[in-house]
């Protein structure tokens, strides 16, 4: 995976991929949800895509997405997959390898 | 797991790592079979594909269904596979009754192979045409209608979708759109046609525009405004005070006041001289306008402007004639009246010579008084001149032959202090006048020449020819055609214009009293008019005077009579009949002629004369004036005797000799006696009718 690793991205800085499928209803909630954990928890070191795979099918085979909704932490390494329309925060969170602020740091 | 030797060989890091990836394979696997995904994506030999789960096209369906275009598919032939609810309403039919149908029930006419070309133009791109629906209650709605080839799956067969867009309202918009354009293109056209009589109006009155705008003074002029201000070159912005400049300075206070007026009065109006720009003539120009005002403040003043110079000309001329026609009249009556007074007087004394005993204080007396008749039948003469009634011998002569002949004379007449200088014409010219009067009207410029020169000074006398065309004829009151005109320049004191006007005027004269009668310039005018020309002058305060008369050029050369000059009475007999209305002149004239030894008859008027005649009393003379009051005058009187009384003899005498009357008797052999006469005129006169008819 390492044709996704933006080398010029700064240090500390998510990229991040949600795949939807157009506008169903658990789509508009993973894409509602994706922006306020990243609001909360990434606020000026994240960049975020969201792709149609109605419209852009293609785009799921590099990534190797088998389903919708489904968020992909590209950066920082490792690459993980979170599929859902990622109403779990805490199951998000830990996928973003990110700890809940008001928690303790994480191990 | 059977191989724990490698396991123990994986390092701790990528044990994570192999764990966290179970988790996610796990976590994906619990997703997909509860249900918490909406599309699962399979890889295949055609690339991704993606199957949706249950609703994923929900909200597809819906936004179709709610848009407020029309959506249709359709098989190639044209049949509705689908359509939306808002289509149906277009179409006025239920949702039920159309899936099957052809849309083709929908098109009317023509329309239906608009319809199919539509359908089968290039496969694959969007494409669309206006066309009309037919809807069920039978209206007729204009839609667009796009198509495009929808790609679903290469087994299934051929589906295209359409998205249909009512354009009543649009179609309207654009009617009332065109109909508002319709109505401003026809506004503007009137408006060209209005501004362009306008201008053609204005082009035909030779006016320009102008428009003074007060609040930021400034003066927009059309092209021929510009021309009238002499302005060739289209120059820079004017202002009032511009336009004021272009004003004489003595007219600039005038024309700025009826401005200030114009702004409470509401309109402008003025005539007023200007220096024309290009070559400073200075020019009348009449200035009309109105003023416009905003809120009760006058903020423009608007209006034409035309050159006026000729027509002022013109009427300057016409009232300089109407003055001059007025005076003639006034003059051949007051000297028709002096006539026979001279008559009296002079006869008296032709009498009183013969019958008193003569000593040398009586012959004085009585020559002081003839001189005195004589010098009053001369200034009469002028009188008569002016008027133009006085008998011009007219015959054609060569101008140059008289002026050589008039140098002596003018050498005399204008004193040594003067120079004269005789400026011959390059050819000789012919010209059909009174010889005899020209050189009075010569010798009286001459003599006004040296009075304009008291210091001396040159004068000049010169023969020119000068074509005039029928504009510059009129302007001079006379006929188009070739002038002989004869000059006389002198270097003298000059003239102001206002004194120019009057120079004509009989008894106008700025000389002192006693030097000059004011009668020579009026003969000189009367003489030139009577022979068909006219006089001109040109003058300048301290640079002298040239005053020219005009006279019709003559073609060709006639004989010229000598007459040779006998002035000796000559005694007579028979019976001579006397037609006179004044008692007085007829007392003189019988005694004349008694005193010649004539007998004497007398009548007061033509129609006495006829009865004498008719009471068959022998006459052998009838001797009658021209001028009489009464059904009969001496010209009425010949005809009534050619009638009756062919044989008698006539003479006629006037002191008025109304030319265009007498030159048709005179053609036929009649003689006329000029008022006031001698006796020795009388004599010869008498005697040559008689001898005539012997």
């Amino acid at each position: 995976m390492t044709d996704h690793n933006d080398s010029d991205l700064p240090e500390g800085q998510y990229k991040l991929r949600l795949f939807i499928t157009g506008s169903t209803p658990r789509s508009t909630r993973a894409i509602e949800n994706m922006r306020r954990i990243c609001a909360e928890n990434l606020e000026g070191r994240y960049d975020l895509e969201v792709v149609d795979v109605y419209q852009d099918p293609e785009a799921t085979k590099d990534l190797q997405i088998i389903a919708t909704p489904t968020l992909v932490k590209i950066l920082p390494e490792p690459l993980r997959r979170i599929i859902g329309d990622l109403s779990d925060r805490e199951r998000v969170l830990a996928g973003l390898d990110i700890a809940p602020l008001g928690k303790g740091d994480h191990e | 797991m059977n191989r724990p030797s490698e396991f123990s060989s994986i390092e701790h890091s990528q044990l994570i790592e192999l764990q966290d990836r179970l988790r996610e394979a796990e976590e994906t696997l619990d997703a997909i079979r509860n249900g918490e995904v909406d599309a699962l994506v399979v890889g295949g030999p055609s690339g991704q594909q993606v199957y949706t789960l249950e609703n994923a096209d929900r909200p597809y369906r819906v936004l179709i269904e709610q848009m407020q275009e029309g959506a249709v598919t359709l098989s190639e032939d044209g049949v509705m596979l689908y359509c939306n609810q808002r289509f149906a309403a277009l179409v006025g039919a239920d949702r039920q009754t159309l899936i099957g149908e052809s849309i083709e029930r929908f098109l009317a006419g023509e329309e239906i192979f608009a319809f199919r070309r539509l359908m089968t133009l290039d496969r694959g791109f969007g494409r669309s045409a206006e066309l009309s629906l037919l809807a069920s209650n039978g209206l007729v709605v204009p839609v667009n209608m796009s198509i495009a080839d929808l790609e679903v799956d290469e087994q299934m067969p051929k589906v295209l979708c359409g998205v249909i867009t009512d354009l009543t309202r649009s179609r309207e918009r654009s009617h009332e759109l065109a109909a508002a354009n319709l109505r401003l293109a026809r506004e503007i056209d009137e408006r060209r046609r209005v501004e362009d009589s306008l201008q053609l109006a204005l082009d035909a009155a030779e006016m320009g525009h102008w428009d003074l705008d007060l609040l930021n003074n400034t003066l927009t002029r059309s092209t021929r405004h510009d021309q009238i201000f002499g302005q060739v070159n289209g120059v820079k912005g004017w202002g009032l005070l511009t336009m004021l400049s272009q004003f004489v300075p003595d007219d600039r206070n005038a024309v700025n006041e009826e401005f200030l007026r114009a702004e409470s009065s509401g309109s402008v109006e003025f005539e007023r001289r200007i220096h024309r720009l290009n070559d400073g003539a200075v020019r009348w120009v009449q200035v009309k306008g109105r003023t416009f005002y905003l809120n009760d403040k006058a903020i423009r003043i608007s209006g034409v402007v035309s050159d006026v110079t000729e027509r002022r000309q013109v009427e300057e001329q016409l009232r300089q004639s109407q003055k001059m026609e007025a005076i003639g009249k006034l003059t051949g009556g007051i000297a028709h009246d002096f006539n026979n007074l001279l008559m009296v007087i002079g006869g008296s004394l032709d009498m009183l010579d013969q019958r008193v005993a003569k000593n040398e204080k009586i012959t004085r007396y009585l020559t002081a008084a003839r001189h005195g008749v004589e010098r009053g039948a001369t200034l009469n003469q002028q009188l008569l001149a002016f008027s133009r009634r006085q008998d011009l011998r007219a015959e054609t002569i060569c101008i140059d032959d008289l002026i050589n002949t008039f140098a002596n004379l003018l050498d005399r007449a204008v004193g040594e202090a003067v120079t004269v200088k005789i400026e011959a014409a390059p050819e000789l010219w012919y010209c059909r006048t009174d010889a005899h009067q020209l050189e009075t009207a010569i010798l009286n410029l001459a003599i006004n020449a040296r009075d304009a020169m008291p210091q001396g000074g040159t004068l000049t006398l010169k023969t020119t020819i000068r074509m005039l065309d029928v504009q510059a004829a009129t302007a001079n009151g006379a006929s188009a055609g070739d002038y002989v005109a004869v000059s006389v320049a002198d270097t003298g004191v000059g003239m102001t214009p206002d004194v120019i006007e009057r120079v004509f005027e009989p008894f106008f004269t700025t000389k002192e009293v006693g030097k000059g009668t004011g009668l020579g310039l009026s003969q000189v005018y009367g003489f030139a008019r009577q022979s068909g020309g006219f006089v001109s002058i040109e003058s300048c305060p301290g640079i002298g005077t040239t005053v020219s008369i005009h006279l019709p050029r003559a073609t060709s050369l006639e004989a010229t009579e000598v007459v040779a000059d006998t002035p000796v009475e000559v005694r007579g007999k028979g019976i001579v009949l006397v037609v006179e209305d004044d008692s007085d002149v007829r007392a003189v004239a019988s005694s004349l002629l008694e005193d010649l030894g004539y007998s004497v008859l007398e009548a007061e008027t033509g129609s006495e004369a006829m009865k004498l005649m008719d009471r068959g009393e022998r006459i052998d003379l009838v001797f009658t004036d021209v001028i009489m009051p009464g059904e009969m005058n001496g010209i009425d009187l010949v005809r009534a005797m050619k009638i009756k009384h062919a044989g008698i003899p006539v003479l006629l005498t006037s002191g008025y000799t109304a030319q265009r009357i007498a030159m048709a008797e005179m053609a036929e052999g009649l003689q006329l006696l000029r008022k006031p006469y001698t006796q020795v005129d009388l004599s010869l006169a008498v005697r040559s009718v008689m001898k005539d008819q012997a």
